[in-house]
C-alpha cells in the first residue's frame, strides 16, 4: 500500500486494472496530487517590482499592479522548460535562467488603469470566468470626515470617485466602465462587490443602495435595479408618475437631520416633523419582523405588550441599521448583513451588533432575519456551510474548495474548537462573522483540499495572531498585540475557522516566520509531503524584522509563488514553488 | 400651557415641568388603556424611552394589506394640543399629505383632550377605509376617488404592494 502511493507509476497502473466506487472517480483523479506537489523551490527570484494579486480561478492569467498602483500588468503562467544533455538529469542543478521570473511567466500586456489623480485598489480583482473578463477598480483618496449630504450616512467616508474597469482578460482591452461618484463602496478582499455568474452587486454604504448590475456577454454593464431607497426597478418611476398633483417633494432622501430636528425642538411645542418614510428595504425589513411578533401571539393584550418591549422599543435601532454587505446566495436572494454605522466603517466589526437576512429580489421579501448570535443561523452554517459558498460553476475543480460542510476532517477540526469554547454565544458571533461570504476569497488549490493534505496546523502563539488578524479581515500592520497569549479565547476559538493558521486557503497576507510551512499527507502513510518557505533560502538577516507573507498557489498546477515582504519598504523577496 | 387651545408658546421655550409631567402621566394612562383594551388592526407603543414619541401600525387596510408605520408625536401640553401622526411608510391616499402628515380634522382643529391615542388610531384606520375627498390634503387624490373609484383603488392596492408590504 505504502508502495502503491507514494510511487506515482504503481497509481497509473492501479487506474487501469481497478474502477473506483461510482461517483467517486473525480475524487480518485485528485489523489495524483498527493504524489504531484510543488516541492522544489526557487528561491530569491529576480522577479518584476510589481504587488502580485492572484492566478485567475482557470489559471489563465495572473494579475499584477504596478508599484505606483497606475498600471495593470497581466501574465500568462507557463512551466519552467530546459534541456540537458547529461543522462541523469535529476542530479543537475537548474540552470540559471530558472531564476528568473520571464522563465515561468509571460507578459501579455501592461496597459494602464486610471486617469487624473485615481489609484488602483490592488485589494480588489474579480474574474468572470465564463467570458474571461476581469474586473478592476480605481480609486481617488478616502475623505474620513465627509459631510453627510443628499442622503449620504452620517459617518460614512466618502470617496470622490470610483470607477470599475470590465477588461477583456485576452488582450487587456477596456470593455465598459462604472462609476460611481462622491459614495462608498468596501473594496477590501472584493468586501463591498460579490459576483455571482454575470450578475454583480456594488453594496454603496454611502447611500446604502445595493446597485446590481450584469454584465453581458458583449461586455457590457446593465443597470438591473437599485435595492434600498426602493425595491423595485420601476419604484422610483411609479412614484413620479403617480406624483402629479401630489407634487411630491424630494425631501424625504434627507432623513437623518430632520429627525434630530424633532428631539431638539420638541419642547417649543410645535414639533417640526420631518417628511421622512422608511426606505423601501427598511419598510420590508420592519414588516417582517412585525409579523413574525404579531403571529407569535394570538391574545391581543399579550401580543401588544410584547409589540411594545420587542419592536416599538427598538424601532430607532432597526431603522438606524445600515447595510454592511452582501452576498449572493442564488440568483434571486441576497444574503444581507445590517448592522450599526460605527461596525460598518471599522475595521473590527465583530464587537457590534449585528443581523443577517436573506432577501428576494424578485418578490421583495425578506424571507428570514436573524441576529448574529442565532444558534439557529450557526447551525444552518454549520450543517450547511457551502450553501453560502457560491463560486463559478464552470469549472469543477471549484466544488473541492474545503469546508467544514463538505470535509470531515475541517468539520472536526471546528467541532473541537467548539467543545473548548468557553463562551458559546462569543463563539457562535466569532463564526458567523464571516457571513456574508467574501467574493472569490479563496483559492481552489488542490494543495489545500483538506482530504487530502494538512498543513502545519501547530498552534503557537504566531498563528493566534493570525487568526486574529484574520478574523478582523485586516492586513497585518494593524494587529500589535502581545505575544504571549497563545491561548487567549476568542481568539484562538477561531483557530479553525478557515484553516488557519500559517497558511490557508483564504487570500490574505500573513504574518510569517522563518518556519517553512509543511504540507502533511492527510492519508496514509501520513508523511511529510512538501514544504512551503517564504523569504530568502537561509532565513532572513533580521529575524526580529515582521515580515508579512502572502502566496498566490495556481488553481490546479503544482506551483506557486510566495512573496515576503519585510515593513520597511526593502523589496520583497519571491520564492517560486514547483514540481521539478 | 394653561388652557387648551392657546398654549402654543413657542415664545417661552421652557415649559413648566408640572406640565410635562402631567401630560408624561396622562400618556402613560393611556398607554395603560392602550394595551388592556387593543383596538383592532392596530398598536402602538413609545419608541426607545421616550415617551412623547410612539410609532403605531396598522394592518389589514382595504388597501391590499400592507403593513403601515406611522410617527406619533405628543406636544409637551398634551392633551391640550393634539399629537401629530406622520406615516413612514408611503400611502397613497387624499388624507395624507404629500410628506406622510395625516391630515384630519380631529388632529387640527378638532382635537379635544377628551380623545385619547386608542380614539386617534381608530380615526386614522377608518379614514383608510373611508377616506374624506371633501377636505382633501391632496386634491389630485380625492377627484380620482370622486371621479373613478375603481382606479383610485387600484392605484393605492399597487401603492401598497410596492411600498407598503
Amino acid at each position: 500500500m505504502y508502495y502503491r502511493r507514494s510511487n506515482i507509476a504503481a497509481r497509473i497502473f492501479d487506474r487501469q486494472i481497478c474502477t473506483p466506487a461510482p461517483g467517486t472517480s473525480v475524487h480518485h483523479a485528485r489523489r495524483f496530487y498527493e504524489n504531484l506537489v510543488p516541492s522544489y523551490t526557487v528561491y530569491e527570484v529576480e522577479f518584476p517590482d510589481h504587488s502580485f494579486r492572484k492566478f485567475t480561478d482557470d489559471g489563465q492569467y495572473l494579475v499584477s499592479f504596478s508599484r505606483n498602483h497606475q498600471e495593470l500588468i497581466v501574465y500568462r503562467p507557463r512551466w519552467l522548460s530546459f534541456s540537458c544533455n547529461d543522462e541523469d538529469c535529476d542530479k543537475h542543478d537548474l540552470p540559471a535562467k530558472a531564476r528568473r521570473f520571464d522563465s515561468f511567466f509571460t507578459q501579455l500586456y501592461c496597459i494602464p488603469l486610471v486617469s487624473c489623480n485615481e489609484l488602483i485598489c490592488k485589494d480588489f480583482f474579480l474574474y468572470m470566468e465564463s467570458n474571461k473578463f476581469g474586473l478592476f477598480a480605481t480609486s481617488t483618496a478616502q475623505i474620513h470626515d465627509a459631510p453627510a449630504v443628499g442622503g449620504a450616512v452620517q459617518g460614512v467616508p466618502s470617496i470622490e470617485k470610483i470607477t470599475f474597469h470590465l477588461l477583456r482578460m485576452e488582450d487587456g482591452e477596456i470593455l465598459d466602465k462604472k462609476i460611481f461618484s462622491n459614495d462608498f463602496v468596501n473594496l477590501t478582499h472584493n468586501m463591498g462587490v460579490f459576483l455571482y455568474d454575470d450578475l454583480l452587486a456594488i453594496v454603496s454604504l454611502r447611500y446604502q443602495t445595493i446597485h446590481i448590475l450584469q454584465i453581458r456577454d458583449s461586455g457590457n454593464f446593465v443597470h438591473v435595479r437599485a435595492i434600498g431607497e426602493f425595491c423595485r426597478e420601476d419604484d422610483e418611476l411609479f412614484l413620479n408618475s403617480n406624483a402629479q398633483g401630489m407634487q411630491l417633494s424630494n425631501k424625504n432622501k434627507q432623513h437623518q437631520v430632520p429627525e434630530n430636528h424633532v428631539e431638539n425642538h420638541m419642547h417649543q411645542g410645535q414639533p417640526n416633523v420631518g417628511n421622512s418614510f422608511l426606505s423601501g428595504i427598511k419598510q420590508r425589513l420592519l414588516s417582517f419582523i412585525f409579523q413574525g411578533l404579531w403571529n407569535e401571539e394570538t391574545d391581543d393584550t399579550l401580543r401588544i405588550q410584547r409589540l411594545r418591549n420587542k419592536f416599538y422599543f427598538h424601532f430607532q435601532d432597526y431603522v438606524d441599521l445600515i447595510i454592511w454587505k452582501v452576498q449572493f446566495l442564488d440568483r434571486h436572494h441576497l444574503l444581507i448583513k445590517f448592522g450599526s454605522v460605527d461596525g460598518g466603517v471599522s475595521r473590527n466589526a465583530d464587537h457590534h451588533p449585528a443581523f443577517v437576512a436573506v432577501y428576494n429580489m424578485d418578490t421583495t421579501e425578506i424571507v428570514s432575519f436573524y441576529q448574529n448570535s442565532a444558534d439557529e443561523l450557526y447551525l444552518l452554517f454549520e450543517k450547511f456551510g457551502d450553501h453560502f459558498h457560491v463560486t463559478s460553476r464552470n469549472l469543477m475543480y471549484m466544488n473541492f474548495i474545503s469546508s467544514h460542510s463538505n470535509n470531515i476532517h475541517a468539520l472536526e477540526q471546528l467541532r473541537s474548537i467548539k467543545d473548548k469554547a468557553s463562551n458559546s454565544s462569543q463563539f457562535v458571533k466569532k463564526m458567523l462573522a464571516s457571513l456574508p461570504f467574501s467574493c472569490q476569497s479563496q483559492s481552489p488549490s488542490p494543495y489545500f483540499d483538506q482530504s487530502l493534505f494538512r498543513f502545519d496546523d501547530k498552534v503557537t502563539p504566531h498563528a493566534c495572531f493570525l487568526v486574529y488578524f484574520h478574523c478582523n479581515d485586516q492586513m497585518g500592520l494593524a494587529m500589535e498585540k502581545p505575544i504571549g497569549h497563545p491561548l487567549e479565547t476568542d481568539h484562538i476559538n477561531v483557530v479553525c475557522l478557515l484553516l488557519l493558521e500559517l497558511i490557508s486557503a483564504t487570500d490574505r497576507h500573513r504574518q510569517s516566520t522563518d518556519h517553512p510551512i509543511k504540507f502533511i499527507l492527510r492519508n496514509s502513510p501520513h508523511t511529510l509531503k512538501f514544504k512551503i518557505k517564504p523569504g530568502p533560502e537561509a532565513g532572513s538577516m533580521d529575524g526580529r524584522a515582521k515580515k508579512i507573507s502572502s502566496f498566490l498557489f495556481h488553481p490546479f498546477l503544482p506551483f506557486a509563488l510566495s512573496i515576503q515582504q519585510t515593513l520597511f519598504l526593502q523589496p520583497s523577496v519571491v520564492n517560486i514553488h514547483f514540481r521539478r | 400651557m394653561i388652557s387648551g387651545g392657546g398654549g402654543r408658546s413657542s415664545s417661552s421655550s421652557w415649559a413648566p415641568t408640572t406640565s410635562v409631567s402631567a401630560s408624561g402621566k396622562r400618556i402613560q394612562r393611556e398607554m395603560v388603556e392602550l394595551n388592556n383594551d387593543p383596538p383592532p388592526h392596530c398598536s402602538a407603543g413609545p419608541k426607545g424611552d421616550n415617551l412623547y414619541h410612539w410609532i403605531a401600525t396598522i394592518i389589514g387596510t382595504p388597501y391590499q394589506g400592507g403593513i403601515f408605520f406611522l410617527d406619533i408625536i405628543f406636544p409637551t401640553d398634551y392633551p391640550f394640543m393634539p399629537p401629530q401622526v406622520v406615516f413612514k411608510t408611503r400611502i397613497y391616499h387624499c388624507n395624507v399629505e404629500p410628506n406622510g402628515r395625516v391630515s384630519m380634522g380631529i388632529l387640527k382643529d378638532g382635537w379635544s383632550p377628551a380623545l385619547t391615542i386608542t380614539k386617534v388610531l381608530l380615526a386614522v384606520r377608518s379614514i383608510l377605509t373611508n377616506p374624506d375627498p371633501y377636505n382633501a390634503a391632496v386634491p389630485g387624490i380625492a377627484h380620482l376617488y370622486l371621479g373613478d373609484r375603481a382606479k383610485h383603488d387600484d392605484i393605492a392596492a399597487e401603492w401598497t404592494v410596492r411600498f407598503a408590504k
